[in-house]
């Protein structure tokens, strides 16, 4: 993974998670997409950094010594605190993301997670909040228009079903950044399990033919392993 | 035969026996007074007499003492029958409760003691397997991410050719797979400790079905399998929409992975009294009957297991049926040799 060229400041993340050999494959990654990491393995000791000092995300394990994930995380926003934060839960389940998110997560990752749709998420964190959400999203000559429901490539529209609209959407809206399945499957199809189907795999499989057969370059592209990116330049 | 009626006949046996040995003495003894007085043998009419005496007031007695025999068995068995039912409703799911004592402190009591003791003994033991399995689940998973992040970072390191990026790939395919299973096992290991509190809203299940039936479209295009709807008649359940949603897909992807190339899924949602029922058809080639008690068994896979070409991680059916149960539901399987293969699932409708 390059680091990205950008003038701003690097970007502080708090990585808490008391597992060391996770911690550091989270802190290689994430530097390797221009953060500055700071890592951390006690709940209570979390909690403590992120009050002192600003961070821009925080990477929160649930399971933890000291203070679970969630209570640092309750405990946080109940002083006001609004750093952005992303759940880590070793346990994947319905009742673990609801609990996360009420507590006031920005969002949910169950292991064992892609790193790279990890440095993609904690990417997205940062930019939550801050854009309003466009109608009309463009990648290429492809564009989308979420209010009339219509989407197009090269003068051509295509027909899409409700689902592959919103698979699209979503797809478009992360442009250029790895798109995990797991994460398709919460965010496009709502469910919080892992049905055990290749229903994604089929989906992108038939948007790609709609999208991109016929048309210069290929938007759509697979991450072997990993999942679904789509972007502009090879 | 019961310890009743055993204990009854044996008192029969006894009874008549006593009868019989005192006419035997009242014959000989009068035997013996005959000869005494007249020095010739028994005066035929008084043995006829006395043996006639005897039984007319020795029959009514053994009878009555049958009748009183039974009644006291009763009494004396009543507690035993008591705890024989008590102890047929102990299954692994309520291990917790203890049978009622009467308070007599006599052997039943201590019997009582004794099955509530071994009760506790293996709600421990069943207490220990479901926490090692949720620990063992849990502990799996930290392995598991470092491993699919060491493989991930191999494989995006430039300098790996295609052949060892295609192998690290499979790698990574199977961790998810592992991944799968574990999270299958957590799940259901936290339904059995009842840890799993399912939400009870109101649920259009033919919006539900509807909506599957799109998925699974999809999913079976690849083989040519026909997907049809026959009737989907509107109907609210009280459950859980992410549960049911789980469980339309499971069976779904069940129908798809086990039918054959240009077969048909069949979906249909009627209702039937105060039950909505589902049932999911598909032509797949069916499971001999001795087989078919064992499809929401964990980790049956049937004539597949075999088949590496249907992935799945032999859970799906499991989950499936815990979720039909925690719904107040019931789920049926039936399959034919030359008839279709055929999932029921029945939950009561909310009016």
């Amino acid at each position: 993974m390059e680091r990205e060229r950008t003038n701003a400041p690097a970007q502080r993340v708090l990585v808490v998670e008391d597992e060391k050999k996770t911690a550091s494959l989270v802190r290689q990654a994430l530097e390797a997409g221009g953060f500055d990491v700071e890592v951390c393995g006690r709940g209570d000791e979390a909690l403590e950094a992120a009050i002192a000092q600003p961070f821009d995300g925080l990477v929160l394990d649930i399971m933890l010594p000291g203070r679970d994930g969630l209570s640092v995380l309750r405990q946080l926003r109940a002083q006001g605190n609004r750093t952005p934060v992303l759940l880590l839960s070793a346990r994947g389940e319905v009742n673990e993301r609801v609990a996360g998110l009420d507590a006031g997560a920005d969002d949910y990752l169950p292991k064992p997670f892609v790193i790279a749709e990890l440095v993609a998420r904690v990417r997205a964190l940062g930019r939550r909040g801050s854009e309003a959400k466009a109608t009309v999203l463009r990648v290429a000559d492809l564009t989308l228009d979420t209010i009339a429901h219509r989407a197009e490539r090269g003068g051509q529209v295509f027909e899409l079903t409700a689902r592959e609209f919103r698979l699209l959407e979503f797809l478009m809206r992360s442009a250029g950044h790895i798109c995990g399945r797991m994460s398709l499957i919460e965010n496009v199809w709502d469910y919080d399990f892992d049905p055990g189907t290749n229903l994604v795999d089929v989906y992108v499989k038939r948007l790609r033919e709609k999208i991109d057969d016929g048309f210069e370059p290929k938007l759509l592209q697979t991450v072997r392993g990993v999942g679904y990116l789509l972007k502009d330049a090879p | 035969m019961t310890i009743r009626t055993r204990l009854t006949l044996w008192f029969a046996v006894v009874s008549v026996t006593a009868l019989l040995v005192m006419a035997v003495g009242t014959y000989v003894e009068i035997a013996e007074q005959m000869h005494h007085h007249h020095h010739h043998g028994p005066d035929e009419h008084a043995v006829r007499e006395t043996t006639e005496m005897i039984l007319e007031a020795g029959l009514p007695a053994v009878l009555l003492g049958l009748a009183g025999g039974w009644w006291l068995m009763r009494r004396a068995l009543a507690p035993v029958a008591k705890l024989t039912q008590a102890v047929e409703q102990i299954h692994a799911g309520n291990l917790s409760a203890r049978l009622p004592h009467s308070g007599n402190g006599d052997e039943l009591d201590r019997l009582t003691d004794v099955f509530n003791a071994m009760t506790a003994r293996l709600d421990h033991s069943f207490q220990h397997i479901r926490e090692f399995t949720l620990h063992a689940s849990h502990e799996l998973k930290t392995p598991l991410t470092i491993l699919r992040g060491e493989l991930e970072t191999a494989l995006h390191d430039p300098q790996a050719t295609a052949a060892q990026k295609e192998r690290l790939a499979g790698q990574i395919d199977e961790i998810e797979r592992l991944a799968k299973i574990v999270d299958g096992l957590t799940l259901l290991t936290k339904a059995d400790a009842g840890q799993i509190v399912l939400k009870s809203e109101p649920v259009r299940l033919d919006e539900l079905v509807r909506e599957c039936v799109g998925d699974t479209r999809i999913l079976a295009q690849a083989q040519e399998i026909q997907v049809g709807l026959e009737t989907c008649e509107e109907v609210t359940v009280a459950g859980d929409r992410h549960r049911l949603r789980q469980l339309l897909l499971a069976l779904a992807d069940n129908a798809v992975k086990y039918n054959q190339r240009q077969g048909r899924v069949n979906f249909s949602l009627q209702r039937e009294g105060t039950c909505a029922v589902f049932k999911l058809a598909n032509t797949g080639p069916g499971l001999p009957a001795e087989l078919q008690a064992r499809v929401f068994d964990r980790f049956f896979r049937g004539d597949a297991s075999h088949d590496s070409a249907i992935d799945g991680c032999g859970l799906g059916l499991s989950i499936a049926q815990w979720i039909v149960t925690a719904h107040g539901g019931q789920i049926h399987f039936v399959s034919g040799l030359n008839a279709p293969t055929t999932v029921t699932v029945k939950l009561p409708w909310l009016a």
